[in-house]
């Protein structure tokens, strides 16, 4: 098993290698190589599942290095948890390998997306796999750098540029708080092992602190993108698609997830009740943004956003089972409508304006079809996958906090408006531009991935059809779940909210010929309000440009002025006014020199015969 | 004497002969100086590689030692005396890579006079070899001086805008900061009843006759400001970027990447181990001081606009790190900064290196006047990445081992918590510095300047010639990131045992006092006087 699970690790990075050092001019072989790798990766954490003794944990550790009383350990800790997201990411992972094959088909960088997406496949299983916080913040920071370099792609455009570096700085904020925890665990606990923090916890409640969850649910608040730090993952959407699809809906921002299940037994109840609150919020405000979006991609990123929030929320009502399910559920739905988005992309030419689409259903039906299988359990319609997940934490917050119940349930009636609308606007009616009357359907490798993440989109709620050894962590709190009463109201509430969310989509948007936002004339405050995402970003910007670079150049002048100015010049200064009057003695002149010659004779003369008497 | 002597010993005195050769026959002769400083670059480079492999790093003493006791000043207790331990021999290796490369910069460089500048970059790479081989505290201090002088001259000759300016600042500063370490030393010397002034026999000295704690403080104040002069401690640093941004490459690479770690090996091995109550007593400013490299230089940092001026500057704000080790006085701190010394040596002579590159290529070094060079010159982008996600720090690269274990070593006390969570700002500045100059460089469009500049020119990614100095730094920094047993074990084993000699004589636990605002604490102790340290004073006051 060890031997295993560490060529799963080192597989992808040797794929990434291998392209860096050979393949960076044949870009065929570097993605075959890279889809071979996932295929690979798919093929070993199959094993790691399924294999013998799939239903026990398996841990192994090694001392990487050691200073003084620190040791650091590498080691592998493959639980149940690890096993539902090794699979989300190698076999999610797969597909959008393979839908990039089709996808950047025709980019002039292939060789150096691929491998970016190698490295990102390491990292991230190095995240899945990892068993205790240092090395969770190594690969944490591995996701954030594949994160920039894959952001970075079009690295002409000044959207990318910025993107990127956005995206890692913001995430630099989280980490920051993450490191913060991590060391203020070392030293409460003496160990950063997650299994021996866990008894530890067990053991000594008294150990853990609000601050200390807190810090390191900072980590998380970067990588998710929640509340304050969500800024970065709409503009994250300048990369290409799949890899928006990959990292920055189905996996990476889930890690985010990952990690607070991680370290669930170290949460007070004031921490869970903070972060299922604005984990609620998130999933509102998000949904309200994405609703007058018109970057097809935007309106997901917002939807990521919203469902991040969900399963924080659930998180924060102590379901973590529940959010473990819904992150599955949702890489499933997620990565198909953003593999669907990219494949309207490639065929409309890079139009991403979805007022500039309308029609495509005739014209690409499989890809309309699979994003409508994807709209639909998104909005939790009834028996597909998201209906379970979602309407499980729906059901737990309407029995365990009414609070956050409410905002939950107005976030899901935003959330099958803004998806409805998003399918009339693509797919309905009549094409609205060039660029969208001329699409056709894409070829096998980009409909592929589609068909199969639809298949699990439609039937991904059901747990029994996963082996035990991926769902097991989540089994207990889905009967939880599902032994406590009001399943008809939520059913009926459920119905509610997706049915009329589809109503009010198809009367705002079935008919949409213009290019302009219909909300626009019907409710001009909430559309305006929407669209200035309650200004996060011109805030965030006002500081960086008003405050933070003023204050910098500030400190450089002060800088300029006291240290080099008073301090060392002044320095310099004051011996060169000494060494002003020394030169002065020196002219150079006859006169000069007798004259002091006979100061000083007159002087001496006058010390000795006054001075010394005394 | 086995191979390994004579490798050690060769390793300085091959340059330094090279040097001498150039100067004495080859001053006309380009092309033999040429070949010449090859050797005296290569040399040092081998003899690096292979003394760091062969060295135990479970040997808390010194390796391949070699001793000439008669050297005419054995009655000061001097003797040339070489050898290697495990804080040295890292350090002695990241030298080697680190002048090497520099060296094949400046041999393809298209400086005036090149045989001049060869062999005086020679001399100064015999020096820097010279500074971590050397077991002698007097031999320590006697090459750093070999390797500053020609920095000076190299300054003042082949340097930038304002150079003779910035060459007679430099210089003056520099050598006040070694003055005063000097006179630390000798206090040192004088105080110490040790048959020898080299660093065992001064450790075992003090093991048996311990130093007062009024001396301790005092000769520890003049190491610190003394070796904090030359390390760019806040606010003495305002000389490094200047001198950087103003100095020819190689200079800049040897001066930041290997001679300015030699005020943090002076505090690490002697300041910290020798005058352990000094160092409680300074470790508190030495904290706050530290803050000021990281947040107030980092913040200088951002604003700059000029490529090579912004790597000074991050330089002197990542040896706030190092310092905020020093300053917690434990032996994880003291090991993080070595360790962090080691990559940053590494990474900061590869910024500059690769400056040097973009420079040649978009013909200016103001950030705002590039862009998108990206397209044009895919390699060097990516060696620039590497080396700026060195900088800030990214796991896999050696740097962050470093910042890791000095961010650990300040968590273990609940009263450093403050600088633990100031000094771990530092991630985010360097993430800003970093990044922006990766995009203002690389990404997005063309400036108008940059068009203009590249008209009529060919404009081609790096060469062979470029990428090999430039890989020589990457792959020791890659593995310092994937493999840091590499040194840690041996860092680990001296640092320890040198602390824990000092523990059982009953130091105490080697534990800070709890930090008061250094303001208020500095009225009360004056800054130590040199005056004020007299043998008569006898080694216990």
């Amino acid at each position: 098993m060890t031997q295993v699970s560490l060529s799963l690790l080192l597989l992808p990075l040797l794929s990434a290698l291998v392209t860096l050092l050979f393949l960076r001019k044949h870009g065929s072989i570097a993605s075959l190589l890279s889809v071979a790798s996932a295929g690979g990766i798919l093929a070993f954490s199959s094993y790691l599942i399924f294999g013998l003794n799939s239903l026990e944990d398996f841990t192994w550790t090694a001392t990487w290095f050691q200073l003084s009383d620190w040791e650091l350990q590498f080691g592998f800790l493959i639980d149940s948890p690890a096993k539902t997201l090794l699979f989300v990411v190698s076999f999610v992972g797969l597909l959008i390998h393979i839908f990039s094959l089709g996808y950047m088909s025709e980019d002039q960088s292939k060789a150096r997306y691929f491998g970016g997406l190698s490295i990102f496949m390491f990292s991230m299983l190095g995240i899945t796999m990892a068993d205790n916080l240092i090395m969770i913040f190594v690969f944490w920071e591995l996701v954030g750098f594949s994160s920039y370099l894959l952001i970075a792609h079009y690295f002409n455009t000044e959207e990318a540029k910025d993107a990127s570096k956005k995206a890692f700085i913001v995430n630099r904020v989280g980490d920051f708080g993450f490191l913060l925890g991590i060391i203020l665990t070392y030293w409460t606990f003496d160990t950063v092992n997650l299994q021996e923090l866990s008894s530890m916890a067990g053991v000594f409640p008294e150990f853990t602190s609000t601050t200390l969850c807190l810090l390191l649910a900072c980590g998380f608040i970067g990588k998710s993108a929640q509340f304050p730090l969500q800024v970065w993952l709409p503009d994250a959407m300048a990369g290409p698609t799949p890899v928006s699809a990959l990292i920055h809906a189905a996996t990476m921002v889930a890690a985010g997830i990952f990690l607070l299940i991680r370290i669930d037994f170290l949460f007070t109840p004031e921490a869970l009740q903070l972060i299922g609150l604005m984990g609620a919020v998130m999933g509102l405000y998000a949904g309200f943004c994405a609703l007058t979006q018109r970057d097809i991609k935007k309106v997901l990123a917002y939807s990521t956003l919203s469902q991040l929030g969900y399963m924080a929320a659930a998180f924060g009502l102590g379901l973590p089972g529940i959010a473990l399910f819904h992150l599955m559920t949702h890489a499933f739905f997620k990565a198909l409508m953003f593999l669907g988005s990219g494949s309207v992309i490639h065929a409309c030419h890079h139009e991403q304006d979805i007022f500039n689409y309308g029609g495509l259903r005739k014209k690409m039906p499989i890809t309309a079809y699979t994003f409508l299988i994807g709209v639909l359990a998104i909005s939790g319609v009834h028996f597909l996958s998201g209906y379970f997940s979602k309407d499980a934490i729906l059901l737990g917050a309407y029995n365990l906090n009414f609070v956050i119940f409410i905002i939950l349930y107005a976030g899901a009636i935003l959330t099958s408006i803004y998806m409805f609308r998003l399918y009339f606007l693509t797919f309905c009616g009549e094409p609205r531009s060039k660029a969208s009357s001329g699409a056709h359907e894409s070829n096998i490798f980009m409909t592929a991935p589609l068909l199969l993440l639809a298949l699990l989109s439609l039937v991904g709620g059901f747990h029994a059809i996963y082996p035990t050894a991926i769902v097991e962590y989540m089994i207990p709190d889905i009967v939880q779940v599902a032994e406590m009463p009001n399943h008809l109201w939520m059913n009926v509430l459920g119905a509610i909210a997706w049915v009329g969310g589809l109503l009010i989509a198809w009367r705002t948007y079935g008919s949409t010929s213009s290019s302009t936002d219909p909300l626009e004339n019907q409710l001009p405050i909430i559309f305006q309000l929407s669209r200035s995402k309650l200004f996060f970003d011109e805030v965030y910007n006002a500081y960086v440009q008003r405050i933070q670079d003023p204050f910098f150049r500030f400190i450089e002048i002060m800088e300029l002025l006291f240290i080099s100015g008073l301090m060392v010049r002044g320095t310099a200064g004051i011996a060169a006014l000494f060494s002003l009057l020394g030169k002065s003695f020196y002219s150079g002149k006859i006169h000069s020199y007798s004259f002091w010659f006979i100061i000083g004779t007159v002087g001496f003369l006058a010390y000795a015969i006054f001075g010394g008497g005394m | 004497m086995s191979l390994q002597q004579i490798i050690l010993l060769g390793s300085i005195f091959i340059p330094a002969f090279s040097a001498i050769v150039i100067l004495l026959f080859f001053l006309n002769n380009e092309r033999r100086a040429k070949e010449i400083a090859y050797v005296a670059f290569i040399f040092p480079f081998a003899a690096g590689i292979i003394l760091f492999l062969n060295f135990d790093p479970l040997n808390d003493g010194y390796s391949h030692e070699i001793l000439f006791e008669r050297m005419g000043l054995h009655e000061l207790g001097i003797t040339f005396h070489l050898g290697l331990n495990g804080v040295s021999a890292p350090l002695f290796a990241m030298a080697g890579v680190v002048g090497m490369s520099a060296g094949i910069a400046a041999i393809h460089s298209n400086a005036d006079r090149k045989s001049l500048y060869l062999a005086l970059l020679s001399f100064m790479q015999s020096g820097l070899m010279g500074i971590f081989a050397s077991v002698d505290i007097f031999f320590y201090y006697l090459f750093h001086e070999f390797a500053l002088i020609p920095t000076f001259l190299m300054i003042g000759i082949w340097g930038g805008r304002d150079r003779r300016s910035i060459a007679l600042e430099i210089t003056i500063y520099l050598t006040l900061g070694a003055l005063i370490s000097l006179g630390g030393l000798v206090a040192l010397n004088v105080m110490v009843d040790s048959a020898k002034f080299d660093f065992p026999s001064l450790s075992n000295a003090i093991l048996s006759d311990g130093l007062g704690s009024s001396t301790q403080n005092k000769i520890f104040g003049l190491l610190l400001f003394g070796f904090g002069i030359l390390v760019a401690l806040f606010p003495f640093h305002t000389w490094a970027a200047r001198g950087y941004e103003c100095a020819p490459t190689s200079v800049s690479m040897l001066h930041a990447g290997v001679l300015k770690k030699f005020g943090l090996y002076g505090l690490i091995q002697i300041a910290l181990p020798l005058l352990p109550e000094g160092g409680q007593s300074w470790g508190a400013y030495i904290l706050w001081l530290a803050l000021g490299n990281v947040l107030f230089v980092g913040a200088v940092t951002i604003a700059q606009n000029n490529l090579k001026s912004m790597i000074g500057n991050g330089s002197v704000m990542h040896m706030g790190y190092c310092f905020l080790g020093l300053g917690v006085c434990s032996s994880l701190g003291a090991s993080g900064a070595i360790m962090l010394m080691c990559a940053h040596g590494l990474s900061v002579s590869l910024m500059f290196l690769l400056s040097h590159y973009i420079h040649l290529r978009s013909g200016s070094l103001e950030m705002n006047e590039m862009g998108g060079l990206g397209g044009q010159t895919p390699i060097l982008a990516c060696f620039f990445a590497a080396a700026t996600f060195a900088t800030i720090g990214l796991p896999g690269f050696g740097n962050f081992w470093g910042e890791f274990a000095i961010f650990l070593s300040l968590g273990a006390q609940e009263g450093h918590f403050v600088f633990l969570v100031l000094a771990a700002l530092g991630i985010i500045i360097s993430a800003i510095f970093g990044l922006r100059a990766m995009a203002r460089i690389f990404y997005g469009t063309k400036t108008d300047e940059m068009i203009a500049y590249q008209k009529n020119k060919k404009i081609s990614d790096l060469r062979s010639k470029e990428i090999l100095p430039a890989a020589v730094i990457l792959l020791p920094l890659l593995l310092l990131g994937l493999w840091p047993k590499m040194v840690s074990d041996g860092i680990d084993t001296n640092v320890s045992s040198q602390l824990s000699i000092l523990n059982e004589e009953g130091v105490g636990d080697y534990a800070l006092p709890p930090c008061c605002p250094p303001q208020v604490e500095l009225k009360k102790k004056a800054p130590p006087l040199m005056d004020s340290i007299k043998p008569e004073n006898g080694g216990n006051d």
